[in-house]
């Protein structure tokens, strides 16, 4: 039987077709990055401090994402803020050691610390791993718009 | 078995209790627990939490197990539908008022009612009206408020009234309306006061330097000494990333209870002080330059050899009595290597006439517990509740209990306990004590001993001098205390002698409250010019501190001490360490004095930084390990003095570790057997000398480096007094009233 | 006890004035020796019978006259509704709501006295006239529910018509 198959290319015309096939279907892939895949209001990427929209820290440095973090990527040092309220003096996240799996985003009593929906970042030199509260506070400034849109499309389903 | 033991059952199990007991008491003992907010073992009862309501057979309603004395018979069920329920609906209505805040609240994960809330309480609130809310209240420097929090436990009002024995927190108003509150807005000030911290069972009342900057679950606690008094007591060092970041006391039943003094609580706040000493530092041409340990402890080495040249005598070496033992034993065989004797602890005493007289350590003359045993307490010049907070709280228990204390003090120090006041001015405290001989004589009809015989004739007993003797005599276990103001006078010869002729004559006993939280490993280990370890006397004494400083020495080591400030006439020490060719100073911190004076900085870790061991009043060892992180290149004070005494050639210092120290110490120590009987020949003399109050009194958190530089202390009604700021000597007024 | 409680004692006699000082030691002389913090409530009321409230000095006085911790005569004089640590106005209406009363109707009388007098309960009239006392708790009068007490005076059955003519008939 085989000689015939072999003979015949059989085997091999049915693997073209399924080629060819493949020719006229939609794509599965996508050009990355001038396209992307949409991703869930729920996607651990980037991490953020938040404001409160008249500018005040969300943060109120109870130091639960700390507690919970299971990389320990995380570390915050906290006291009283100039208002007298307690506030963190520091509040560094190392994005090495993090596992992007959200505790952190779900400890949080004033959803303070969030993963945002980025996931396109990199580190050129030393250090910049770690996430300094400046930073953290900054990405939330930036992003966030599309923070609290996804937070509002997330909440029907917490 | 004796009558007044009786049988229950607390869920099936039996146990056995002394009459009259409550049944929380007897509970705890048996580890079984039972919910609680407002009972403390060491308070009175009050039963007004209701949480630990328990289920009793045949009562009709669910009891308070700390307010249910026991009953033969009795049934208890702790875990039953009913108790729990009671327990529950206890919680609910704790909960009404009780804010949810604890993310923010200091007390969150170390929190009575979290805890309990997670065993009792309801996951969803029924509760939908207002909560309530409190305004806080500025209590000091010391103590945060947020009185929101607040579930009236009273815990820190049965405090004052128990403790501290003078009430400043009370409950104002009623119902809902209920605060904790001084009522006019006034600072708690007392030296216990920091305890109501550790009281609260909420976050009502907090640490106010720890406010904030760590959580309970991140600090080790590390087990410590205190470092501060004689009392030694048994404290926990919270440290974060190797820093202290609070103390709380660890319980102790024979030392501290479960309280511990505001000095020794605050005072980790001066650790971290901006004049620490970080780097190794030498004087080389005038100028101060950093430079390695290497360097600094070779240069230290040489130039110590040099400039004494063979003369051992040209060495003074002063101790401060908070470097540990270790710390201490080592000073003592570098200053035997180099072949001096002049080495000494007794840093604000002025009188060494007859130190030979001195007991083998100070000792208490009794343990700390056994003073609430004591029948009869004369107190002879002692700022007892600034000196050793947790003794004036012995010697209050022993008042309470009925013991007669009496004062014979340079001034009417506030006590709020039923005693007795002898006026013994400072300049004239020979004459009051021999004043008290006298009288002491008459009343047990002996003659007047030789020590007082001279007195006799000028002075006169008065009837405060005759009741004060006649609270002596007759007592099985009285007690004569002296304190810091007769150890530094220059008369403590006169005084101590006198003090012994008064115990001999009405039978009473001699302590001693030995000064820093080492006094007595000092003696101990040999850091006296008289004495070697384990109080061996030998060979021609050196000179003490007051001789070292006036007939000024060509080199100093001196070890944890700020001279103006720790030692008696300090100007004086001063200048004579600033004439001095080699200075070896061994601080924790850097200042301006210390510049001027020394030649070698070398930077030693403070307290809780050292392992190390301190020997208390009542003669007890108490080893500890370093809690934190020396700050910069600072060493324990152990292994810098190892290396220098290996540096000079003192034989088989080798040690390893500062267990390898204390073992040293014990060989070298062997048994000390503590001994206050008086053997000196002294003979009193009626001249009154020249000394103010103020010399001899330092103020409670003026008494080491570290108290000086803990802000919070500083801050205190009791600091301000003491730096002459009148509007807190008056609230110090009002507040001791009542 | 020493020097420092006596001169407490000279202090406090300096603001009492004798008829008080009278008043308080007739209480104290009732309970043993060394009880006279019984006598907190009887001295607190002899002095707001002379002043009208309690000030804090006042308060301060009678603790040192007692030789109290200060707090302790606060704390009674909070607690009890009788005490007033504010200034208030001359009449003190103090209109019952607990169970009885409010069952028959004391809720409508204090809303009259309320709307008749312009203030809210807590408060007194600008004119310093009257005092309408914050919630009063059972004055034992059910019987003659609902009630009210003016000036240690009680007034029982009552209307919104016999409340305007109790308090018209105040100066």
């Amino acid at each position: 039987m085989y000689p015939v198959k072999t003979f015949l290319m059989t085997e091999l015309l049915a693997g073209l077709r399924l080629t060819l096939k493949h020719f006229f279907t939609r794509k599965a892939t996508v050009l990355y990055p001038e396209e992307k895949t949409p991703k869930s209001p729920r996607f651990r990427g980037l991490h953020a401090l938040r404001r409160y929209p008249n500018g005040q820290e969300r943060c109120i440095a109870c130091k639960l994402c700390e507690a919970v973090c299971p990389a320990q990527a995380i570390t915050i040092e906290s006291g009283v803020g100039p208002d007298g309220t307690r506030r963190t003096t520091r509040y560094d996240i190392d994005l090495f050691k993090c596992i992007y799996c959200g505790f952190c985003e779900e400890a949080c009593p004033v959803d303070a610390i969030v993963e945002t929906r980025i996931h396109e970042f990199h580190m050129e030199r030393r250090g910049e791993n770690i996430m300094t509260k400046d930073k953290l506070l900054a990405v939330g400034d930036k992003y966030e718009a599309m923070i609290a849109a996804d937070k509002a499309a997330d909440a029907p389903y917490r | 078995m004796s009558d007044d033991i009786v049988k229950i059952e607390v869920n099936g199990v039996p146990l056995e209790a002394r009459k009259g007991e409550m049944l929380i008491e007897v509970t705890d003992r048996a580890g079984i627990y039972i919910p609680r907010f407002c009972y403390h073992h060491k308070l009175s009862v009050a039963a007004n939490c209701r949480m630990c309501l328990v289920d009793i057979e045949k009562a009709p309603k669910p009891m308070p197990a700390c307010a249910t004395p026991v009953a033969d018979g009795m049934k208890v069920y702790t875990r039953s539908r009913r108790a729990i329920d009671a327990q529950k609906a206890t919680m609910e209505f704790l909960l009404i008022n009780h804010p949810l805040d604890c993310p923010i609240c200091d007390q969150g994960g170390e929190c009575e009612l979290q805890d309990l809330a997670v065993g009792y309480g309801r996951d969803v609130s029924r509760y939908t009206e207002r909560k309530r809310v409190v305004k806080d209240l500025n209590i000091g420097p010391l103590i945060s408020t947020d009185m929101t929090r607040c579930i009236h436990c009273t815990r820190c009002v049965r405090f004052g009234i128990e403790i501290q024995g003078i009430q400043q927190l009370g409950t104002i108003g009623r119902g809902e309306r209920t605060v904790i509150s001084t009522y006019v807005e006034r600072a708690v000030e007392h030296e216990l006061s920091g305890n109501i911290i550790d009281l609260c069972p909420v976050g009502a009342l907090n640490n106010k330097p720890y406010r904030y900057s760590a959580r309970p679950w991140e600090m080790s606690s590390k087990p410590l000494v205190a470092a501060h008094d004689a009392v030694g007591s048994n404290i926990y060092a919270h440290v974060l990333r190797g820093r202290v970041k609070r103390v709380v006391p660890k319980r102790n039943d024979s030392i501290n209870e479960t309280w511990i003094s505001d000095r020794d609580r605050f005072s980790c706040y001066g650790l971290y002080a901006d004049d620490r000493l970080e780097k190794p530092m030498v004087k080389i041409d005038q100028q101060w330059t950093e430079a390695t340990w290497q360097e600094a402890l070779e240069l230290a080495a040489r130039e110590l050899v040099k400039t004494l040249d063979g003369e051992g005598e040209a060495l003074g070496v002063l101790v401060s009595p908070n470097a540990t033992l270790e710390e201490m034993f080592l000073l003592r065989r570098i200053a035997d290597r180099l072949g001096s004797r002049n080495i000494d602890h007794r840093l604000r005493r002025r009188d060494f006439r007859d130190q030979n007289a001195d007991p083998v350590f100070p000792w208490l003359g009794c343990s700390i517990e056994g003073l609430e045993r004591r029948d009869a307490i004369l107190v002879v010049g002692s700022n007892l509740r600034m000196e050793a907070p947790l003794i004036a709280h012995r010697v209050r228990n022993a008042a309470l209990d009925g013991a007669a204390v009496t004062f014979v003090n340079p001034a009417a120090y506030t006590y709020h306990f039923e005693h007795e006041y002898v006026d013994a001015p400072v300049e004239r405290m020979v004459h009051a004590l021999g004043a008290l001989v006298v009288a002491a004589a008459r009343e047990t009809q002996k003659q007047v001993p030789a020590v007082a015989a001279k007195l006799a004739s000028e002075i006169a007993a008065s009837d405060a001098h005759t009741s004060a003797v006649r609270r002596l005599i007759g007592k099985e276990r009285a007690l004569i205390l002296l304190g810091h103001l007769a150890q530094r006078h220059p008369q403590f010869a006169e005084i101590r002698a006198l003090a012994a002729a008064l115990a001999a004559l009405t039978g009473a006993e001699i302590g001693y409250i030995a000064e820093g939280a080492n006094g007595a490993g000092a003696a101990i280990s040999g850091v006296l010019p008289h004495r070697g370890p384990g109080g061996a006397a030998g060979g021609e004494p050196g000179l003490d501190v007051q001789g070292m400083i006036n007939s000024p020495r060509r080199a100093y080591i001196v070890f944890g001490i700020e001279p103006r400030e720790d030692i008696a006439n300090g100007e004086r020490a001063e200048q004579a360490l600033k004439s001095a060719d080699t200075v070896i100073t061994f601080s924790s911190y850097v200042t301006d004095e210390l510049l001027g004076c020394s030649t070698v900085l070398l930077p030693i870790a403070a307290f809780a930084e050292t392992p190390g061991t301190f020997v208390n009043g009542e003669g007890r060892w108490q080893s500890f390990d370093a809690a934190a992180n020396p700050v910069g290149d600072a060493r324990p004070g152990w292994r810098v003095l190892r290396v220098l005494a290996n540096l000079l050639g003192v034989e088989d210092a080798e040690y390893r570790s500062a267990e390898e120290v204390l073992d040293g110490v014990r060989r070298a120590v062997g048994e000390t057997r503590p001994d206050n009987s008086y053997s000196g020949q002294i003979e009193a003399e009626g001249d009154a000398v020249q000394v103010s109050l103020d010399e001899l009194d330092v103020p409670i958190y003026s008494v080491d480096a570290v108290v000086r530089r803990s802000e919070p202390l500083q801050r205190t009604v009791f600091a301000r007094g003491a730096k002459g700021d009148d509007d807190a000597r008056a609230e110090i007024r009002v507040q001791s009233a009542g | 006890m020493s020097d420092g409680n006596s001169a407490r004692m000279e202090a406090g006699k300096a603001v009492l004035s004798e008829h008080v000082r009278e008043e308080i030691d007739r209480w104290v002389a009732k309970f043993p020796e060394g009880r006279q913090r019984s006598a907190v409530i009887a001295a607190l009321h002899a002095v707001q019978h002379e002043h009208g409230y309690l000030t804090q000095p006042l308060m301060d006085a009678v603790a040192e006259y007692l030789n109290l911790p200060p707090v302790q005569v606060y704390e009674v004089a909070s607690f009890y509704s009788m005490f007033e640590t504010k200034p208030v106005g001359r009449h003190k209406i103090s209109v019952c709501t607990n169970i009885s009363c409010m069952l028959r109707g004391a809720d409508e009388i204090v809303e009259h006295v309320e709307r008749k007098l312009g203030i809210k309960t807590g408060e007194s009239t600008p004119d310093g006239r009257f005092y309408l006392k914050c919630e009063e708790e059972c004055l034992a009068a059910c019987v003659g529910a609902p009630m009210m007490m003016v000036d240690h005076v009680y007034y029982e059955n009552l209307t919104p018509e016999k409340v305007d003519e109790i308090l018209d008939s105040l100066d």
